[in-house]
């Protein structure tokens, strides 16, 4: 006994002294993992490096309503994410591991890729306006002016706003113009779970010069897609919810804004009826703006879209589209869909599968994960993981 | 993780014949014996391949692999990648200059820092994670001291965040670690 003891406390005392200087937080995706989930497997499904060539990606796979039609309308565009359309018809689309902004232009029928930016921090968010492309990176907005007439030769990158924080973790961004002319764009938690700052988990606006920043949704744990309702104007988004509580829980969730500032819940309370286990303590879900719907866990809801063409049947007008990227942080695969939202008045809305395919069995071969309404009414679903846009016509 | 349907048919006999400008430096099979030059034998493919797109869009830069990396296409890229991948990793002679006391405390940080949850146990990376076991001992340093300092390119954010903490005697024990790691007979 006597040799070993000294030893034991020397170690002790050893760890003790070295823990407390040395040891981290793990990675952000790890960040909250209970002790009893230690052996999970379950990790981020990693970006492919390229895009897939249009062999590889079986369309044909995608299921929608009867009456729709599914085609390939782009490929070879890595990563691709937000779609926005130019006034002169280029459809500008991000991305975000792979640092590009791309040009997509109609050429008689073949669509043509440019790459007008690259090398940026996860250009996620990009919005049109009067001639000009606004980019949001992690930390600033940027903008383009008459990008159109220079896809070759593309301006330079002017700074409109860029003092946001530099968090990457949830720190890429979607942007879209509201009606009332601002910029809208969120700021994740920097974390899985924790109390973020008060500068964080919300969703914010600034007008187009750069002055005028605020706040408009608070406890926003990462909203990476949002639209207005056409007609009553209102702010709708998704939110990714927290991970490692399990297979089930928390639910992703569709909001809707009705007053500036309120608070939806992170980190306290997540999808409106269930306290986090450890920050929830000592709180009320009662204290927080409860969803409109559950989207399901672990979905990963992204981009919102309200559909205000005429070539889909006339019960879609107003019809909001939810692209679900598809969960890691379950042991069965969830979202990997494409849902719609018929808002009711005076009911629950209705929530129900638009398009879906891309997860078979377990496996998947491509993430839907924005949508862009076509000027015919048509509907373009960007694929990051696939690199690709398909195009959803329909046809009585 | 996920596995994918119809991922992109590498060729690699053609990324064998790609690698034959690669080899002056990277070595034989892609196994280097120049100090601070990194072995890409036995890298994942991801890992490979988003290294070739970070220097080809200026993310990464390096001034003998920023202008080799123009003028390679997508194609090529999914090649090499797929060759140096299938190619046995021999580990550096980094074992003989290795001091036994970092390679200790580099264990025990590889540990409390996390560095398996990615790099996988043994650190032998996967998908967008690099091989660590038996790569380079400059290499790595000068890695790891620029992900501290924020000036090496990373994907998303995460290596730059995990080498915060670290000190530069850390930083040093990690690497004697890493870069003896498999190499024991």
């Amino acid at each position: 006994m006597r040799p070993i003891l000294p030893i034991a406390l020397a170690v002790t005392l050893a760890l003790a002294l070295v823990a407390p200087a040395t040891a981290q937080a793990p990675p952000t995706w790890k960040q909250g993992q209970p002790a009893e989930m230690a052996d999970s497997t379950l990790a981020p499904i990693a970006q492919p490096p390229a895009p897939k060539a249009p062999g590889e990606i079986p369309v044909d796979k995608i299921k929608v309503p009867r009456g729709f039609k599914v085609s390939l309308w782009a490929h070879g565009i890595n990563n691709a994410r937000v779609m926005t359309w130019g006034d002169k018809g280029t459809l500008f689309v991000s991305s975000r591991v792979a640092g590009n902004v791309y040009a997509v232009v109609d050429k008689g029928g073949q669509r043509e890729v440019k790459t007008i930016a690259k090398g940026l921090n996860l250009p996620n968010g990009v919005a049109f306006k009067d001639g000009t492309l606004y980019v949001a990176e992690v930390s600033r907005i940027t903008k383009m002016v008459g990008i159109e007439d220079k896809l070759d030769d593309p301006p330079a990158m002017e700074v409109v706003y860029d003092i946001l924080p530099r968090d990457l973790p949830h720190g890429w961004k979607y942007l879209a113009f509201g009606p009332d002319g601002k910029l809208y764009f969120n700021i994740g938690a920097p974390c899985n779970i924790c109390v973020p700052p008060d500068t964080h988990a919300n969703i914010s606006r600034v007008n187009p010069d750069g002055t005028g920043f605020e706040y408009v949704a608070h406890g926003v744990r990462n909203s990476v897609g949002f639209d207005w309702h056409p007609a009553s104007k209102a702010l709708y988004f998704t939110t990714h919810g927290r991970d490692w509580l399990g297979d089930d829980l928390p639910s992703d969730r569709f909001d809707v804004v009705s007053k500036k500032g309120q608070h939806f819940g992170f980190p306290f309370c997540h999808q409106g009826d269930v306290l986090d286990p450890e920050f929830g303590k000592g709180r009320s879900c009662r204290e927080f703006v409860r969803p409109l719907i559950k989207t399901g866990p672990h979905v990963a809801g992204n981009g919102v879209e309200f559909y205000t063409g005429s070539m889909f049947p006339a019960e879609y007008k107003n019809r909001a589209f939810l692209a679900q990227r598809g969960s890691w942080n379950r042991t069965k695969k969830s979202g990997f869909r494409v849902m719609m939202v018929t808002l009711q008045r005076g009911g629950a809305p209705k929530y129900e599968v638009f398009a879906e395919g891309w997860l078979q069995g377990e496996e998947i071969w491509g993430r839907p994960v924005y949508t862009r309404q076509m000027k015919d009414g048509s509907l373009l679903i960007s694929d990051d993981y696939a690199g690709a846009i398909y195009r959803v016509s329909y046809q009585p | 993780m996920a596995t994918a349907i119809g991922a992109p048919a590498a060729d690699l006999e053609a990324g064998r014949r790609k690698s034959e400008p690669c080899a002056a430096c990277h070595g034989r099979e892609g196994n280097a014996t120049i100090p601070g030059t990194p072995s890409l034998a036995g890298q994942p493919a991801f890992f490979t391949h988003w290294q070739l797109i970070k220097y080809r869009d200026g993310r990464r830069k390096d001034a003998q692999m920023s202008p080799f990396a123009q003028s390679l296409t997508d194609a090529d890229m999914a090649d090499l990648a797929a060759y140096y991948e299938a190619q046995r990793p021999r580990p550096r002679p980094n074992a003989a200059t290795a001091d036994p006391a970092k390679v200790a405390a580099g264990r025990q940080l590889a540990d409390l820092h996390h560095c398996t949850s990615c790099h996988r146990p043994g650190l032998t990376g996967q998908q967008q994670a690099a091989r660590l076991a038996g790569q380079d001992h400059d290499y790595l340093l000068r890695l790891l001291r620029g992900f501290k300092a924020r000036t090496a390119s990373d994907l998303d954010g995460t290596m730059t965040m995990a080498a915060q903490p670290l000190r530069e005697e850390d930083i040093e024990s990690l690497v004697h670690f890493m870069a003896t790691l498999g190499a024991e007979p």
